[in-house]
């Protein structure tokens, strides 16, 4: 194969398939990854506030979860959901693409929960016992002052998250659920041209995240210079 | 939410004149004893010194005094009320105790304007109008007013020191706790800080003050207490302690720093 077919093939995929890729795959890849990040960010949100609580068992139970969440790999609680919650709420008839957003949005509970908790535990202590001094208790403490600031830490790296999760999604396509790796999959089905659909979807993904890491970093100079 | 009328329970001996009592204070970080038993007073418009090595557990007694470290053990009367009681509400407490840090802890996500005015309308002291009326009032005092709308983070050391002084002051405390408020700053900003403190002082406010400027210490305190390893070792007025101390700690201690 030369590098003038490649050329050539890749743009002949193009021509006949782009709406596979660019339509359906990348819509259903950004959909996935937006839902996985926004509910995960207000799980991972009850989850960081859950694990800085008082309650023992609270904390021990939250614990326990993100660990064994962030010790197993992202595919088998893929599996994990997409055999279990059909069986568990028959009556729902849960479809795949549900079932896959689900297992993400779970994932990205646990490591966003760190995000969040980590951002707060960042913010200078001395912050907290000024508020506290001037008698404000421990909850306009923590909004007024602590959250605050803690959201300059963890915007970016929930930015950061939202990355990881675009290429995460990679592997819902195991269960064709349609996503850009899927439309790979259905193309590489149709035209037996694998490498060049590989490089197709390679391209897209990299835009992607590419833009949106460069995204993340203006903001983060941005909050630099609002200092 | 604690129960507020508890708060307000004073103890049936309490002397009007003293603003805080301890009594048998015992304070343990894991196994080491920072705080062996103290027992102190501090009376109205009285202006006291903490002196000692570090780690003798000065800046230690000092947090306790306002609850931001719990002590172990022994009582803490303030207004004769024993805010160690867990049914006591501290925030209400806290109010009427001002306290400056070593690290000044001004709020880098607010205006110097609104690290003034966001305690006094928060807690509904204050509307927003009169706690501003106020910042600019105290702003001026300190020679800060042209810096009311920057950003905390645009001020200098000793310009957030004082604008942490204020900010504590806009509750219009009762007492004012200050934690190695110059530890921190350059050289040339000291003098700025120790003269607002000095011009409150001279208005009549109670003021406890752990410190290493001995002579700042002499020349504005009523009573100087030299710690060393959780006790107070000595004490008594500034000329006594600095130039006849009687103690063999302390004259060690102020033969090295003076």
């Amino acid at each position: 194969m030369t590098f003038q077919t490649f050329c050539e093939n890749i743009v002949k995929i193009m021509v006949k398939y782009w709406d596979v890729f660019l339509i359906k795959g990348l819509s259903i890849t950004i959909s996935l990854s937006i839902i996985a990040v926004f509910f995960g960010a207000i799980l991972g949100a009850l989850l960081a506030l859950g694990k800085m609580s008082r309650f023992k068992i609270l904390r021990g139970i939250i614990t326990a979860f993100i660990e064994i969440i962030r010790g197993t790999p992202i595919l088998l609680q893929l599996y994990l959901f997409y055999f279990i919650l059909p069986m568990a709420l028959p009556a729902l008839n849960i479809e795949t693409y549900p079932s896959i957003a689900i297992a993400l949005v779970v994932n990205s509970s646990a490591y966003v929960s760190e995000v969040i908790r980590s951002g707060i535990q960042a913010v200078d202590k001395g912050q907290t016992e000024a508020a506290r001094s001037l008698g404000l208790n421990k909850t306009q403490t923590m909004l007024k002052v602590v959250l605050p600031q803690a959201v300059k830490n963890i915007l970016p790296a929930l930015g950061n998250e939202f990355i990881m999760i675009i290429k995460e999604t990679s592997l819902a396509s195991t269960f064709f659920v349609g996503d850009l790796m899927t439309s790979y999959l259905t193309v590489r089905g149709a035209t037996f041209l694998a490498i060049e659909s590989l490089f197709i979807v390679g391209v897209i993904y990299f835009v992607l995240t590419f833009a949106l890491s460069k995204l993340v970093g203006v903001y983060e100079n941005k909050l630099k210079n609002a200092e | 939410m604690s129960n507020n009328t508890n708060s307000n329970i004073v103890t049936s001996s309490w002397n009007e004149d003293v603003v805080i009592r301890t009594e048998g204070l015992v304070k343990n970080f894991g196994k080491l004893q920072v705080l062996k038993g103290i027992n102190e007073e501090i009376k109205k418009g009285e202006v006291v010194s903490i002196i000692g090595p570090s780690g003798s557990g000065k800046s230690t007694f000092l947090r306790c005094l306002n609850l931001l470290e719990q002590p172990t053990g022994g009582k803490i009367f303030f207004e004769g009320v024993d805010i160690t009681d867990p049914n006591v509400d501290i925030n209400l407490h806290r109010q009427k105790m001002g306290m400056v840090f070593q690290q000044f802890n001004v709020f880098p996500n607010m205006s110097v304007k609104e690290n003034i005015t966001m305690a006094p309308v928060l807690l509904k002291k204050k509307t927003q109008e009169e706690a501003d009326a106020m910042a600019a009032d105290l702003l001026n005092r300190v020679g800060l007013i042209e810096k009311i709308n920057e950003r905390p983070t645009r001020l200098s050391g000793g310009q957030k020191q004082r604008l942490a002084i204020v900010r504590a002051l806009a509750m219009e405390p009762n007492v004012m706790l200050f934690d190695e408020p110059t530890s921190a700053l350059d050289p040339e900003m000291v003098g700025e800080v120790l003269d607002v403190i000095k011009r409150l002082v001279k208005g009549g406010m109670t003021t406890v003050i752990v410190t290493h400027e001995m002579g700042f210490a002499r020349e504005v305190s009523d009573r100087v207490l030299f710690m060393d390893e959780g006790i107070i070792v000595e004490q008594g007025k500034p000329e006594d302690i600095f130039n006849n101390p009687k103690e063999a700690r302390t004259q060690s201690f102020l033969s090295k720093v003076l």
